[in-house]
């Protein structure tokens, strides 16, 4: 993620931890919605949720990003993922309501999982930018 | 942006049995199921326990001169152990479906394809998605339950025995 000006991140929380997404990949934020499973054996992928007709993936990141304590699910943060040329809706459940915020990014100065784009530096709190695809990759092959 | 909608296949209804496996519905296609029946008459098959892939495999089914190799869907689906009553035979195959219940037949106008986040197996067990009164139904691959490789491996098993006893 280059540095220098600024971008618009969504910011999302998960137990007391905020994460962020560019917002561009951010679709819309849902409120509680019926998971549905049925056998499959993608690691990370909860279920889905029918959202206006349309199947969503679920892709729970939580126990990845912040383990197994992570507290229970409220929301649905909905996130395009590209495949080729197709994109398509993934939900990832978070833990309370998300904010938008305009931040310039910066690069991080510790040595960080490669799913992590960059940082922001907020108010009392340094936020990872996530890239999506890096982190559902990188713990699928984990 | 708006992503493109997932493909989805529409027109002509088609009939599909909903069953029952563990808890969980599954849709197959009416035309892919030759007869619906008891688990009467299964002899248990112990041949696949050498193959990690057959020992799905857990009964076969002497009918109509045909030999049917009795897949346990539960197993299949990595599903814990079930309580099966019901053996779905389909049709131009040699696969039959040891399954919990049958529920009913429905018609689904859509198909929807399986999300491509799904990279499991799941993408071979599975033709799509219905949705049913709200409710996600998989709807099965009939030929995921036994591949022709995986016949031709049992096929070589029993031949051998069956000509012996023979």
């Amino acid at each position: 993620m280059s540095a220098g000006s600024e971008k618009s991140f969504v910011l999302f929380p998960l137990g007391s931890r905020r994460f962020a997404l560019p917002a561009e990949k951010v679709t819309e934020l849902a409120k509680p919605d019926r998971l549905q499973t049925f056998p499959q054996s993608t690691p990370l992928l909860a279920g889905v949720l029918v959202r206006r007709g349309r199947i969503v993936p679920v892709c729970d990141v939580a126990h990845a990003l912040v383990g197994p304590d992570a507290p229970a699910r409220k929301f649905y943060l909905i996130a395009n993922r590209q495949f080729e040329e197709r994109k398509e809706w993934t939900a990832i459940p978070v833990t309370g309501e998300c904010e938008l915020t305009s931040v310039q990014p910066q690069k991080p100065a510790a040595k960080l999982p490669d799913y992590v784009l960059g940082v922001l530096s907020l108010e009392n709190d340094i936020v990872e930018v996530l890239d999506l695809e890096k982190l559902i990759t990188t713990e699928a092959a984990a | 942006m708006r992503p493109r909608r997932a493909l989805q296949r529409r027109g002509a209804r088609e009939s599909v049995i909903l069953f029952t496996v563990g808890g969980f519905k599954f849709a197959i296609a009416a035309a892919a199921v030759s007869e619906i029946r008891s688990m009467d008459g299964l002899q248990r098959f112990f041949g696949g326990t050498g193959h990690k892939a057959l020992t799905k495999v857990v009964y076969t089914l002497e009918r109509n001169g045909m030999t049917h190799f009795v897949v346990s869907a539960a197993q299949h689906f990595h599903l814990p152990p079930s309580k099966p009553t019901r053996l779905l035979i389909l049709r131009h195959a040699t696969a039959a479906v040891l399954v919990d219940s049958t529920d009913r037949m429905t018609e689904i106008s859509v198909l929807h394809a399986l999300p491509l986040a799904f990279t499991g197996e799941e993408r071979t067990w599975y033709r799509g998605i219905a949705i049913l009164n709200g409710e996600v139904v998989p709807v099965v691959n009939p030929s995921s339950f036994l591949s022709r490789g995986e016949a031709a491996v049992l096929r070589a098993i029993t031949e051998p025995v069956q000509g012996v006893a023979g």
